[in-house]
């Protein structure tokens, strides 16, 4: 079994590993730390010492199977009859990591009307298309799309094969990955190929984003990642770029669906904060909820739209579509002014590519002035009343 | 009606800092609580027996320090608590997870639903409910924002989807992944707190689950940590200076900037 | 002179405080270190102008807006400067504009700008680091308060009932004089001799202080000086409402943080049994931090704003059935002893005729949040209510009581607010700090004729209390809005004792005039 070794030779009571530790599986003995049944092998205080006393030993997995798989797959995402930007930005990962790999990128699109999208799909960088459009598929016929992919993965054998890491992404994705029996990285943000082992490195934030992980699939395949939508960059459009089509075809082939779907509805895309092009984002430093009043007014001035931090939806001063952040809203504006927003990593991670940032907020210290072009040191209310007082 | 909600340990708090010497990561490993979706998930679940009776049946997957978790799921309302613990189940990834997770489900058997917290606060992966379910292979309904309607033998759902929402009709067994937002958990009373304290907490190891070793635990899991670090943002950044109305005025003409 | 500013409109805002009175001033300043507000008060000095000191403008009683002359704002000031190791104990050097929730924050992540620290500070702070965790112990409602500000009215909160109040966790402070003389106080170095002080400036001027005879109540207090026989001199500034010298910088102390704090908010049928429980509870208050109070209109508030405002729809349901509330605090070092105090309060409960199921109880930091979302709703929701009315009738301001009075009193001052209140017909809510008897009365006037009829009441409470041998303001300070009740405490002579006080350190009177003694009273 599996277990986690400390080197007494190496030790050397420093304590680091035992505050590192999430789960008070580590104490000192003497000068030596001792781990105790508490060890879920998370690996944290392996990387926390500063001595390398600390190893995780295991038996090598060992798959030759492996070899069979090749290519890079890209889940696309056909919503309200357009391309989802995500699957695009997947493409345009998906190109550079298969160019690295000398593979191909394939397209895995499941859509009554997916040959509609061939053209573009093909001039965003992918080699190869395999369609399905029989009548009634989408990505809302998930369990459907789901015994597809399980069919396709388990005939094709895809190499690596991606996701973006949306609604649909994050339902489907565990699913396939489930079935393959194989490993799956959820939300990551950036993708690398090992230059020594052709691994796809994939690293994604943990712990509310305080820590970044980079995660391996060693011994199964295909390796799966949900990739997050607004982090990668999509390629140029190129139509010259050519590429082929594998139409295949489940019709009366799947079993009946489970779920019954009553209504789909979506929400008008007026006032999402995603597409703003100016946004003020309010952070805990309001204070009361009744300055949130001076936020709109200010908003107003400005011609911007408001959106909040996690903390004030907490608090109920703003609905959830409004919040910016990992678990909300990735935003990318021409302008965006912070106010009050200490900063904390997952929050940064839904704001960082806004063009121009400006930040308000009393603590000097605040991680968001790390971000920020422009910085004011002080209360975001008084500036407020300021700006919004005739 | 059987529900079985699932729960994971997480720390209180995510808050991690740098050793100022050796720039390792420290945590300050604080106390241990049920992630806020699962406890929404229970909350949801004793709504549901308020309405149809029927018993909750709390499941976690953890070191035996887990147990006393599942207690104060007990005291907010669970009926029972099983608890899945072994060394062979330690440094388990959401795949290993969810097939150990599995294996309890089929030893508490005979159930109508799952409800599991969307993610954890931890992981962030939501991954576990969907990964359950498919082990299982039962339908399921991520990100479920409210419970529309719900009877002995189905339940309805309004779920939250890109850019929209579903509403969906599950038959029995099913899982279902929920929102924080979707209830407000309850606080235990003192009363409940001392009640729960004389329930025992079943508790099963690898063995008692007849689980296959290659598939618990690290050796069951594909993904391997092989880095951790900080994340550090940097820009150039101009800081404004002077009066308030002097800052306001800088922020005007930057404003005017943009177009 | 450069640091000095003209009040133009764009600094209208440092007029008022959260008092919501305003006032008025010539010119204002933004000291950003101690030799600047050498600088700017020596200045000022030789031109004999007066001085209000400003922290955040958070507090209630107006000791932050200025009445005339110069304003000096301490919102630049708001570093911590070092770090010291003593017996075990954490002190960091803290600037008066700092404030209390960034504080909090920067003690709580560990994470500070050490830039310009010096060799010993930096290694003590690395000691910090690798210390368990500690916290400031003060926990007044309004966090964002600046610590010079807590200083100045000596502000408690909640857990002063077990940890006291800002004073038991000041070490030092550092003052500017009304000519510009500094003092550098650290705690343990400078005790009066009976009632007589002997201070010598950083320039080795001497000055010999009388201190006032009069008797402090023994209940909580922030009513006038601190004097006792052989105090320290450190305990003469604190609470002092900045009449007596500029506090620049603060050595804080910070405190070992429980590793177990719990809450649990008790509910009661009727006010009476909330009371029995308090007085039974308190009889062996180990491992209680807080003893907090909500009456039955306070829950009334809350049930009405859960079901109209959208901030607070977050509250948890409070059944019809729970009439009054005492939310109580539990801070241990193991979830042992918190479980322990948690039944003790049970038992507590049913010994006083109550119901342990009428409970809830916060294990874990989100939990606690929840408790205290609760416990803050409570004022913010009474504000609320006053700045509608505000908006039809200008006139009506906050009206909150900070009254604090002996334990055997406890039961009679509920009886005072009670009878007085209800023979007015008037519109309130009780809260706040019973454990110390402390309670926070907030009459909320309909009308005009309802403020003026609440302000009378005010007097006659700060009587009655005195009487009861209570303190008229026991957090929030004197300020300018309760200068009038300190008469009512300490008598005529009292006050002219403090104000000959005042006096040798202040000759000329500039520093805050109208805090503590009525203006046209000082120019005599």
């Amino acid at each position: 079994m599996p277990q986690l070794i400390i080197n007494k030779e190496l030790c050397r009571g420093c304590t680091i590993c035992t505050r590192s530790c999430g789960s008070d599986a580590l104490h000192m003995r003497g000068r030596l730390a001792e781990v105790n049944d508490n060890c879920i092998l998370c690996g944290i205080c392996v990387k926390s010492c500063p001595f390398g006393a600390i190893t995780i030993e295991k038996e090598e997995k060992i798959n030759t199977e492996m070899d069979a798989y090749k290519n890079l797959w890209v889940f696309v995402e056909i919503n309200q009859n357009r391309i989802a930007e995500v699957s695009l930005e997947l493409l345009g990962i998906g190109r550079k990591l298969a160019d690295e790999k000398g593979c191909h990128l394939v397209a895995v699109v499941l859509d009554e009307n997916a040959l509609l999208f061939a053209e573009d799909l093909i001039s965003y960088g992918a080699d190869k298309l395999i369609v399905c459009n029989d009548k009634g598929i989408g990505i809302y016929a998930e369990e459907s799309c789901a015994h597809i992919l399980d069919d396709l993965v388990e005939k094709e054998k895809p190499e690596i094969f991606l996701f973006g890491a949306t609604g649909v992404g994050r339902s489907l994705a565990p699913r396939v990955a489930a079935q393959a029996k194989t490993g799956l990285t959820a939300d990551c943000t950036v993708l690398e190929i090992d230059g020594d082992t052709g691994l796809l490195r994939q690293t994604r934030p943990a712990f509310g984003g305080n820590i970044m992980a980079t995660i391996v699939c060693l011994a199964k395949r295909p390796q799966m990642s949900t990739v997050r939508a607004g982090v990668m960059a999509k390629m140029e459009y190129d139509r010259t770029r050519s590429g082929t089509i594998q139409k295949v075809s489940y019709q009366n082939q799947l079993p009946e669906a489970k779920r019954i779907i009553l209504e789909t509805s979506f929400a008008p895309k007026t006032n999402s904060i995603t597409d703003a092009e100016f946004l003020v984002v309010v952070g805990r430093g309001i204070g009361a909820k009744k300055n949130m009043k001076l936020v709109h007014t200010f908003a107003e001035k400005i011609g911007a739209q408001v959106a909040v931090s996690r903390p004030l939806v907490d608090m109920g001063y703003a609905e959830y579509p409004k919040q910016v952040g990992q678990t909300g809203c990735t935003v990318a504006p021409k302008l965006l002014i912070s106010l009050g927003v200490s900063g904390a990593i997952q929050h940064l991670a839904g704001i960082t590519r806004a063009e121009k940032i400006i930040a308000v907020n009393a603590d000097d210290t605040a991680p968001i002035f790390g971000i920020s072009h422009y910085k004011v040191v002080g209360d975001c209310v008084a500036f407020l009343k300021e700006y919004t007082k005739d | 009606m059987k529900t079985i909600v699932c729960m994971k340990q997480v720390p209180s708090s995510n808050e991690v800092r740098l050793h100022p010497v050796t720039k390792t990561i420290i945590r300050d490993g604080k106390a241990s609580v049920i992630n806020p979706f699962d406890a929404s998930a229970l909350e949801q679940a004793v709504q549901i027996r308020e309405k149809l009776g029927g018993s909750i049946t709390a499941l976690s997957m953890g070191i035996l320090e887990t147990a006393e978790l599942l207690r104060d799921g007990i005291s907010r309302g669970c009926d029972e608590a099983v608890l899945l613990s072994d060394c062979a189940f330690a440094g388990a990834d959401t795949l290993a997870t969810s097939y150990t997770l599995s294996l309890g489900v089929d030893k508490i058997g005979d159930f109508d639903l799952i409800l599991c917290g969307k993610m954890a606060v931890d992981g962030d992966t939501a991954q576990i409910g969907p990964e359950l379910a498919q082990t299982l292979g039962i339908p399921y309904a991520t990100d479920v924002i409210e419970i529309l309607e719900v009877d002995e033998t189905k339940i309805t759902v309004k779920r939250g989807i890109d850019g929209g929402t579903q509403v969906i009709t599950l038959p029995y067994p099913a899982l279902i992944t929920v929102v924080k937002e979707i209830q407000k958990p309850r606080l235990p009373s003192i009363q409940s707190i001392g009640d729960s304290l004389q329930k025992e907490i079943t508790i099963y190891t690898a063995p008692e689950l007849g689980a296959d070793e290659t598939r618990t635990g690290l050796n069951g899991s594909p993904t391997e940590v092989v880095q951790t670090f900080i994340p550090e943002n940097k820009v150039d950044c101009v800081e404004l200076t002077g009066s308030i109305a002097e800052i306001c005025k800088s922020i005007a003409t930057i404003r005017q900037e943009v177009k | 002179m450069k640091y000095i500013h003209p009040i133009s409109e764009e600094y209208q805002e440092y007029l008022k405080d959260e008092s919501r009175t305003t006032g008025n001033a010539n010119t204002i300043s933004f000291p950003t270190s101690e030799k600047e507000v050498v600088e700017i008060v020596k200045h000022l000095y030789q031109n004999q102008e007066t001085i209000t000191i400003q922290g955040a403008r958070t507090g209630v009683a107006a000791g932050a807006v200025p009445k005339t002359g110069h304003a000096m704002n301490f919102s630049k000031m708001n570093g911590i400067t070092g770090c010291t190791v003593e017996n075990g104990r954490f002190l960091f050097g803290v600037e008066a504009g700092h404030s209390l929730i960034a504080l909090n924050q920067k003690i709580g992540t560990k994470k500070m700008d050490t830039t310009g620290w010096s060799q010993e500070s930096i290694a003590a702070f690395h000691e910090f680091l690798d210390a368990p965790m500690q916290f400031y112990p003060p926990d007044p409602t309004e966090t964002t308060c600046s610590i010079g500000g807590m200083v100045s009215c000596n502000a408690s909160g909640a857990r002063s009932f077990s940890y006291g109040s800002v004073r038991n966790h000041i070490d030092g402070l550092r003052v500017v004089l009304a000519d510009g003389e500094l003092l550098h106080l650290k705690r343990g170095q400078n005790f009066a001799k009976d009632r007589v002080l002997e201070l010598v400036t950083e320039s080795g001027k001497q000055i010999k202080l009388d201190l006032p005879k009069y008797k402090m109540p023994t209940t909580k207090n922030a009513s006038g000086y601190f004097v006792e026989d052989n105090m320290d001199a450190v305990d003469l500034f604190i609470g002092a409402d900045g009449t007596l010298g500029i506090v620049t910088h603060i050595t804080i102390v910070t405190s070992p943080l429980p590793q177990e704090i719990w809450g649990v908010s008790c509910f009661f049928a009727s006010e009476k049994l909330a009371l029995d429980f308090v007085i039974a509870v308190r009889k062996e208050k180990e491992n209680i931090a807080a003893l907090e109070y909500f009456d039955p209109n306070a829950l009334e508030i809350l049930r009405i704003q859960k079901k109209s405002g959208t901030a607070f729809k977050q509250l948890p349901e409070i059944p019809e059935a729970y009439v009054a509330c005492v939310y109580c605090e539990i801070h241990t070092d193991t979830k042992e002893l918190a479980q322990e105090t948690m039944f003790r309060i049970g038992a507590k409960m049913k010994a006083t005729g109550n119901n342990p199921e009428h409970t809830w109880v916060a294990r874990n930091d989100g939990d606690l949040k929840t408790l205290q979302f609760f416990r803050h709703a409570v004022p913010e929701c009474s504000n609320m209510i006053i700045d509608a009315r505000k908006k039809v009738e200008p006139i009506i301001t906050k009206l909150g009581s900070d009254m604090s009075v002996p334990n055997d009193s406890l039961q009679a001052v509920v009886d005072l607010y009670q009878t007085t209140l209800e023979a007015e017909n008037l519109e309130y809510a009780i809260w706040g700090h019973i454990g110390d008897n402390h309670l926070h009365v907030n009459v909320l006037p309909k009308n005009a004729e309802d403020f003026y009829k609440g302000k009378e009441l005010f007097k006659h409470w700060a009587k009655e209390t005195s009487a009861m041998g209570g303190a008229v303001s026991a957090e929030h300070g004197v300020g300018k809005i309760k200068a009038n009740f300190l008469e009512i405490m300490y008598g005529k002579e009292g006050i002219e004792e403090m104000r000959a006080l005042k006096q040798s350190l202040d000759p000329s009177g500039l520093l805050n005039i109208g805090n503590l003694f009525d203006v046209e009273e000082v120019a005599k």
